[in-house]
């Protein structure tokens, strides 16, 4: 190619890029698209009031510029071309703070926030303190690792001090037993492109919580894991593969059912509805793990009419427990879940009676470096 | 408004070109005025008027030192010209920086006045000076048409980051300037490299720098890497800029000089400065190295010029005392280069002198990447093994000292119990002897520990530290690469071959393709950042 020819060349093919995408992007701009399924987030539009005071403090030029940059066309082949051109190509270790090795991705914490866990562990004393000191029944708390703890334990990632939090939460909750499940689980246990775990992954760690807690169950049990039935559902999409926006095959999304599980009903306090322990249907929603006890729910009160005994149990939870409590379902009559990220731990006493009742807190240590508690 | 943002590359640039391109010629400069406001005021709504009343003092005293030449007054208005722009730049860069340190000489309380920098006010601020100091001189015609004066002022491709760009290089150009398919495609090239400089390079070794500075255990190797990351960020940012800067220039058919050449391959601090932000070196040169009398006087009065040079060198790229340390850095090399060390290294393989000067060079820019004096102190300090040691490490190195400790006890006992061959008491006795030296000898390793846990030596590397070089060793190497003339030279070589060149001609619109689509893909996935050059 001659020079000329080049000159002319890069002149038309640069106004023509630019060009195009001032056409496209402005029709796009006009034309919004309200949400992100990949990266689950609404997407930024021109600001629809825009005052000379809006302009002067600049909040209408940044909503501006982020209408700009969220409304692009063709904005998650972009995203892609980011993330496959800094981990394939620079070999960069993480994109947007997720990170990959064998396949499977986890979000890189270097450290806990002290401010976040005091405070989290803090709200777990005060229903300790409020409802469990004298209630009568059994009291157990544990952490559930996350996918960071596996990569910096077996790639050398820089991670948070997990011994540390455990410790921090055993000094805070001395009147409660600790359950170290740590040990049960590894990295295959999650699924490769989500945060949380896969439910038929979670055998001994089931048996580890039921012999803690209910070791009159473990025999029958143990038994008891090598029946359930195996639902497929194909297609599932965690959360870090949209934040990460690498080219990947979807995860198989897996729940276990059997008699006893089928036989049980799922009651909504928050809605006043019962339903069945999984919900496929949901599977559609942009957050597919809400085929386990339907997401993000306030308070929901599992009853198994098939229990052998009068046991019940009351787990404080975030999204990890609603996959693992179907499969403790057997030991008891009852299984209340309560989230304190969607209901005040003070409003509990209305709806549960706790004397008597055996207490699990089972969350996942990142969930403890947030301030997401009530 | 940020050249790397696709507000700027996708919504202003082909608008602007679109008017600009269709327009006469006589209205050229006019669309280029509106849309450099346009640009600015994108950015800095309330200061477009400070820029535009800067423009406007220094196009009245331009006419007024023209009208009233070879008199007095003429002189007068200069001083007047001057006085103006730097109260101005005084005013809304430095006025916190005055007051508040009266206020830590004498315990006033004065109020500050928390003014936001008016972006770019270093650049433009410096570029009206030398129109009127150059018209003052006779360097430079009178221009008599504000629309041109405050187009060259307001020019955006060299607006908010420079290069600072004299009236003399665009004297011309603002009234007669070509326009070609060679201008555009030399100025779209130049400004892709100037994209991929600051997206992909600039960018992403920030990213290791905070993370590597950040560390929860620093490490000596560690800071080494954020020395290196740092200086090449500030290059390929501030470089990158300049690139752009040009590339727009040549595209609306100015001709802007370089601002940098390569300045790593430098075998001196003095060289240094000629390869780096030359419009700035060569702006203090001109208008206050010489006439302070340059070298031409006595020693001390020359030692004096290197020093207010470098002060103001300093103190222009920040209003912080670490800008100021930066700069007089530089003017201590230079006096010592100009006595000793040039003498010195030109006896030796050039080798040395290399390594000298990025020596020199990485610790000057973990000075300017300071977060003020006490910042650039606990960085120096880590620089060299002294640093804060965190809660496990203290503990790891508290059980290794320990451990120690306690093999020597060992040893003690063992060379004891031998003395008391035979005789099993005195075995017992100093098995005693040596269990108690362990636990006291623990205990004050512990204690002294804890006591200087601030002054403790850093361990040289870490896990942390390897997580960090293995996630951007390939972008360092290319980095490095780019910083030295080595691609630039193997085009040129190969060009010279014209089937080579034709090849070259093919792949140059695939580069240019490549980088944009590349730095849309960052900008499109939020990981833009301004330029480190902003804050100037």
């Amino acid at each position: 190619m001659r020079d000329n020819i080049r000159d002319k060349f890069i002149t038309i093919l640069f106004c023509v890029i630019i060009g195009a995408f001032l056409v496209v992007g402005s029709y796009r701009l006009v034309n919004p698209v309200k949400t992100s399924e990949a990266e689950r987030r609404p997407l930024a539009q021109l600001p629809s009031n825009v005052t000379w005071e809006s302009i002067i403090d600049r909040s209408a030029i940044e909503k501006t510029e982020s209408a700009l940059t969220d409304q692009f066309p063709m904005r998650e082949f972009f995203r892609t071309l980011k993330a496959e051109f800094k981990i394939h190509v620079l070999g960069a270790k993480e994109n947007n703070r997720i990170a990959v090795e064998d396949g499977y991705y986890a979000k890189i914490e270097s450290a806990f926030d002290d401010r976040l866990t005091d405070y989290s562990i803090g709200r777990l004393v005060y229903i300790y303190e409020k409802y469990l000191k004298d209630n009568g029944g059994e009291k157990f708390v544990s952490l559930i690792p996350d996918k960071n703890y596996f990569f910096a334990r077996d790639y050398g990632y820089p991670g948070p001090d997990y011994d540390n939090l455990r410790d921090k939460v055993q000094a805070a909750l001395p009147g409660m037993t600790y359950i170290d499940i740590f040990d049960t689980l590894e990295l295959s246990d999650y699924y490769r492109t989500d945060t949380h775990w896969s439910q038929p992954e979670l055998a001994e760690t089931v048996q580890r919580l039921i012999m803690m807690m209910n070791p009159e169950l473990v025999a029958s049990s143990e038994a008891h894991v090598t029946e359930y039935t195996e639902h497929r559902l194909e297609g599932f999409d965690g959360v870090y593969k949209g934040q990460i926006s690498l080219i990947t095959k979807p995860d198989t999304l897996v729940y276990l059912t059997d008699p006893v599980i089928d036989g049980c009903t799922v009651y909504d306090y928050e809605t006043g509805k019962t339903s069945g322990i999984y919900n496929p249907e949901l599977f559609e929603r942009a957050d597919q793990y809400d085929v386990f006890l339907a997401g993000t729910r306030a308070l929901l009160r599992i009853d198994n009419p098939n229990a052998g005994a009068d046991k019940e149990l009351i787990l404080f939870r975030d999204s990890f427990g609603s996959s693992i409590a179907p499969l403790m379902v057997d030991g008891y009559k009852s299984i209340y879940l309560v989230d304190i990220r969607y209901i005040s731990p003070d409003y509990l006493g209305e709806f549960i009676d706790f004397s008597g009742k055996d207490v699990l807190f089972l969350y996942s240590a990142m969930i403890l470096n947030q301030k997401a508690f009530k | 408004m940020l050249f790397s943002s696709i507000g700027f590359l996708y919504y202003f640039l082909p608008v602007t070109l679109f008017v600009y391109f269709i327009v006469p010629f006589k209205l050229k400069n006019l669309v280029l005025l509106i849309a450099s406001l346009a640009f600015y005021f994108y950015g800095e709504p309330v200061y477009t008027f400070l820029m535009l009343g800067t423009s406007l003092s220094a196009y009245i005293h331009g006419l007024l030192i023209d009208r009233f030449r070879g008199t007095k007054w003429s002189r007068v208005f200069l001083c007047s010209s001057v006085i103006i722009s730097v109260l101005v730049l005084g005013f809304f860069k430095y006025s916190d920086f005055f007051v508040s340190n009266l206020n830590n000489i004498f315990g006033s309380k004065l109020r500050l006045l928390g003014l936001a920098l008016p972006i770019g006010i270093s650049f433009y601020t410096f570029q009206t000076l030398s129109y009127t100091i150059d018209v003052y001189r006779g360097d430079a015609k009178v221009q008599k048409n504000f629309i041109s004066l405050a187009t060259y002022v307001a020019l955006f491709p060299q607006l908010i980051a420079g290069p600072i760009v004299r009236y003399t290089v665009v004297e011309e150009e603002l009234s007669s300037r070509t326009h070609s398919f060679g201008n555009f495609s030399y100025g779209v090239t130049r400004f892709a490299i100037g994209l991929g400089k600051k997206v992909l390079i600039a960018d992403t070794l920030g990213a290791l720098a905070t993370s590597l500075h950040a560390m929860t255990q620093q490490t000596v190797g560690g800071m080494w890497i954020y020395a290196i990351a740092v200086s090449l960020q500030i290059y390929f940012d501030f470089s990158g800029y300049s690139d752009m800067a040009i590339g727009l220039g040549r595209i609306f058919g100015f001709k802007f000089l370089e601002n940098f050449n390569y300045p790593f391959i430098s075998t001196t601090v003095a060289e240094f400065w000629r390869r780096w932000h030359i419009s700035l070196g060569s702006w203090f040169r001109d208008y206050v190295y010489i006439p302070l009398g340059g070298n031409r006087v006595s020693l001390p009065r020359w030692g004096f010029n290197i020093l207010a040079v470098w002060f103001l060198t300093g103190f222009w790229h920040g209003a912080d005392w670490n800008f100021i340390v930066w700069g007089l850095y530089f003017a201590v090399f230079l006096i010592c280069e100009k006595f000793f060390l040039g003498a010195f290294f030109k006896k030796l393989p050039t080798v040395f002198s290399r390594i000298y000067l990025v020596v020199v060079i990485l610790i000057s820019f973990v000075i300017f990447n300071g977060n003020g004096m006490n910042g650039v102190i606990t960085d120096l300090a880590a620089l060299f093994g002294i640093g804060r040691v965190s809660a496990p490490a203290m503990a790891s190195a508290s059980a290794g000292m320990a451990a120690r400790t306690l093999g020597a006890a060992s040893v003690t006992a063992a060379g004891m119990a031998s003395e008391a061959v035979g005789a099993l008491t005195s075995v017992a006795q100093a098995t005693t002897a040596a269990a108690a030296s362990i636990a006291s000898a623990t205990a004050t390793t512990t204690a002294t520990a804890t006591a200087f846990a601030s002054t403790m030596a850093l361990p040289l590397w870490s896990a942390e530290t390897s997580y960090y070089l293995s996630g951007y060793i390939l972008i360092l190497v290319v980095a490095i690469i780019g910083a030295t003339p080595l691609c630039k030279n193997t085009i040129l070589k190969i060009k010279e071959n014209e089937k080579a060149a034709r090849i070259i001609n093919i792949l140059e619109p695939v580069f240019v393709l490549m980088i944009l689509m590349l730095a849309t893909a960052y900008f499109v996935d939020g990981s833009f950042s301004p330029f480190l050059y902003f804050r100037f």
